[in-house]
C-alpha cells in the first residue's frame, strides 16, 4: 500500500572542525506517507533540526551532507532533491514543500506587511498573474489559518501581532504554495501553553484538509503525543527507535526512548523523584565506537561499547537499534 | 510544612507607564503567603506577571503600592543599608545558566563571589573546603572548581548557577522558570535536585514555571495567575484533581496528554 512522498535515505551531515569532519547526522532513513504526521523527537543537538534542513537544502556554511533525499511525485517520478541545482530546488522548496521555524519574530521580515510577506512566495513562484489575485487568495488563506479580519491583519506589520498570531502567519506563508509537505521546526516551543494546543490543533486540520503529509520536529513528547500520526527517536545522529505513536508510547523498547519517558513529569503520577537518565550528552565527535548510548545506558553489555546494533523489527511497523531488545 | 509564614504579600500593586499618561498594570493587588518549609508555585502564562511579583517579594523592585513582610517586618519601605540583612536570606536561580554566569570567571570565583561580598569565609582554606562542599551537593565533580562555564553543559551551568544560590544558606530560594530552558533528561536531573536540596536544607522555594506538568511534581501549593491577578490557590493535588477557576481548567485542558495519560 506504500503511498510513499519523502523519503531520506543514508543521510549524514558533518561539520568540518579543523582538519577533522565531526559528523552530527549519522546515515538516517526517514520515510513518509502521503496524508502522514511524522514526528522527529529528540534532545537539542542531536541532529533533528540538521535532517529537517538538509531537506530544505538550507545547511548552514560548514556543514556537508551526503545521501539521498527522494521526492515521490503521484505520477511514480522520483527526484532526488540532493542533486538537484539551487535554481530546481528553490522551486521545490516553497511550493512542494513549506517549512514552518521555531521562532516566529525572526523570521518574518520586521519591515514587511504581513499580507505581502505570504504574497511574495506567489509572485516569486509565478503563481498569480496580477496583485488582485495574490490579495485575495492571500486574505482567503489568513482567513483559514484563523486570523480574525484578514483583510485588515493583511497590513499588519510583524510587531503587531501576538507570538501565536505570528506562528499563523508562518504556517499561511508555508501553506500558500499548496505544498504537499510540511516541515516544522519546533513549531510551538516559543509559544505558551493554550495557544500551543490551537496551533497544533491547525496543523493537524490542515494537514488532514488538504492530505498534507508533516514532518514535526520536536522535543517534546506532548507535541508527538497530540500531532503524530508516526514517530522516529533520535538521539547523537541516529535514529533508535521508530514505531506508530500508539506503540511507541504504550510499549516504548529502546532504554533511551525509556528514560525519556520515565523523565517527564507527568500529571496523575507522582513519584517522589523522577527516574533519570544519568550522565550527560557526550560532546559531537567524542561519541562511543559501539552504540551512541551505552554510556549512559542502564542495561548495556560489553558488545555495547564494540559494536553497534542495527535496527530490527519486533513488532509490524515498531523498529529499535539495541541489542538488548533482540533477545525479547 | 509549618504554619509559619515566611514571606507575605499584601495588596501590592506595580505598573510601568506606557507614555501619554497610559500605564500597564503589571501585578494588581495581589496578596500571598509563603510558608516556611514549602514550594510555592506561580504558574501562568508569559506577561502574566509572575517574573514581576517575584522581583517585588525580592525587593529588586519596588511596588507602587501595598505591603510586603519578611517574617513579620515589613521590608516594602526599607532602604539600602536596612535591607542588606534580608537579601542574603532570599536567593534567586535563573533561567537561562548560560547568561546567567559570567564568562571570565572561573567556577571557583562564581561561587565564591557570594562568601566575599558577605566575608563568611575570612580564611582561605576554609572558602576552599565551602566551595567543595557546594560542588559536592549540587553533584559536579570537585576538578570542575577551576573550570570556565564554557567547558560545561547546560545541566552543568544551571548546578553552578544552583550552588551560588545556597551558597549563603538563604531561607527563600526564588527559581524564575530555572528548568525551562534545558533538555528533558537534564531536566529531570535538575528537578530532582532542587527537590532533594530543598528537604535536606529546609529550604522554601518559590518556584516560578508556565508548565503545569514540572509544576504538579515540585510544588505543594499553587498559585495561578492572569493578568496581574491570582485567581486561584490551592494545594497541588486539589489543584490538578478538582481545578476551580475555570482558566485553570483551560490551561490544563491546553496540555498535551502523553500516550494514554489522565489529563482532563
Amino acid at each position: 500500500m506504500s503511498d510513499i512522498l519523502l523519503e531520506i535515505k543514508n543521510l549524514t551531515v558533518s561539520v568540518r572542525n579543523g582538519k577533522s569532519d565531526i559528523p552530527i547526522v549519522k546515515g538516517v532513513n526517514i520515510e513518509i506517507q502521503r496524508g502522514e504526521i511524522v514526528g522527529l523527537v529528540g534532545e537539542s543537538g542531536c541532529g533533528k533540526s540538521m535532517t529537517a534542513r538538509s531537506v530544505m537544502g538550507i545547511l548552514p556554511g560548514p556543514a556537508r551532507k551526503s545521501g539521498e533525499i527522494l521526492w515521490h511525485e503521484p505520477d511514480g517520478t522520483v527526484t532526488d532533491l540532493t542533486g538537484l541545482s539551487e535554481k530546481a530546488l528553490r522551486d521545490m522548496c516553497g511550493l512542494r514543500i513549506g517549512m514552518v521555524f521555531q521562532e516566529p519574530m525572526t523570521s518574518l521580515n520586521p519591515m514587511m506587511r504581513i499580507g505581502d510577506q505570504v504574497a511574495e512566495v506567489l509572485r516569486i513562484h509565478k503563481l498569480v498573474r496580477n496583485r488582485e489575485e495574490a490579495r485575495e487568495k492571500v486574505i482567503r488563506l489568513l482567513k483559514e489559518v484563523g486570523i480574525e479580519e484578514p483583510a485588515l491583519r493583511y497590513r499588519s506589520y510583524p510587531h503587531e501581532l501576538s507570538g501565536g498570531m505570528r506562528q499563523r502567519v508562518m504556517i499561511a506563508m508555508a501553506m500558500i504554495g499548496e505544498p504537499g509537505l510540511l516541515i516544522a521546526d519546533e513549531p510551538t516551543t516559543a509559544l505558551d501553553v493554550t495557544i500551543e494546543a490551537q496551533i497544533l490543533r491547525l496543523i493537524r486540520q490542515m494537514c488532514v484538509s488538504r492530505h498534507m503529509s508533516a514532518l514535526v520536529i520536536t522535543h517534546n513528547m506532548g507535541v508527538v503525543s497530540a500531532l503524530c500520526d508516526r514517530v522516529y527517536v533520535m538521539y547523537m545522529g541516529r535514529i533508535m527507535e521508530r514505531a506508530s505513536t500508539g506503540q511507541l508510547f504504550a510499549n516504548p523498547l529502546h532504554p533511551y526512548t525509556r528514560g525519556l519517558l520515565s523523565s517527564l513529569p507527568r500529571i496523575g503520577k507522582n513519584p517522589e523523584y523522577l527516574t533519570t537518565i544519568p550522565g550527560n550528552i557526550p560532546e559531537a565527535g567524542r561519541e562511543p565506537v559501539g552504540c551512541e548510548f551505552c554510556l549512559r545506558c542502564s542495561d548495556d553489555e560489553r558488545r555495547c561499547f564494540f559494536e553497534r546494533p542495527s535496527e530490527i523489527e519486533t513488532d509490524e511497523g515498531h523498529y529499535v537499534s539495541c541489542f538488548m531488545c533482540q533477545r525479547v | 510544612m509549618s504554619e509559619e509564614i515566611l514571606i507575605s504579600a499584601r495588596n501590592i500593586t506595580k505598573s510601568y507607564s506606557l507614555g501619554r499618561k497610559k500605564r500597564h498594570i503589571a501585578v494588581n493587588d495581589v496578596s500571598l503567603e509563603l510558608y516556611k518549609g514549602e514550594t510555592l508555585a506561580l504558574v501562568g502564562e508569559s506577561g502574566c506577571g509572575k517574573s514581576t511579583l517575584a522581583r517585588l517579594l525580592m525587593r529588586l523592585i519596588k511596588a507602587d503600592s501595598g505591603r510586603i513582610c519578611f517574617e513579620g517586618t515589613d521590608i516594602s519601605a526599607l532602604s539600602g543599608r536596612a535591607l542588606k540583612p534580608y537579601r542574603k536570606r532570599m536567593q534567586m536561580i535563573f533561567q537561562d545558566p548560560a547568561s546567567s554566569l559570567d564568562p571570565r570567571l572561573r567556577i571557583r570565583d562564581i561561587i565564591a563571589e557570594p562568601l566575599r561580598v558577605w566575608r563568611v569565609c575570612p580564611d582561605k582554606t576554609e572558602m576552599e573546603r565551602r566551595i567543595l562542599d557546594l560542588l559536592d551537593m549540587v553533584e559536579l565533580k570537585e576538578s570542575m572548581i577551576d573550570w570556565y562555564p564554557r567547558e560545561l553543559s547546560g545541566g552543568q551551568k544551571q548546578r553552578v548557577g544552583i550552588a551560588r544560590a545556597i551558597a549563603l544558606d538563604p531561607e527563600l530560594i526564588i527559581c524564575d522558570e530555572s528548568v525551562s530552558a534545558l533538555d528533558v533528561s537534564v531536566q529531570a536531573q535538575i528537578l530532582n535536585l532542587l527537590k532533594r536540596l530543598k528537604k535536606e536544607l529546609g529550604l522554601s522555594c518559590l518556584f516560578i514555571s508556565h508548565d503545569l506538568s514540572v509544576v504538579n511534581f515540585i510544588a505543594d501549593r499553587v498559585c495561578v495567575m492572569r493578568g496581574g491577578v491570582i485567581c486561584e490557590t490551592a494545594d497541588t493535588e486539589t489543584l490538578y484533581a478538582h481545578p476551580g477557576h475555570e482558566y485553570t481548567r483551560y490551561l490544563l485542558s491546553s496540555i498535551p496528554a502523553i500516550g494514554d495519560d489522565p489529563v482532563s
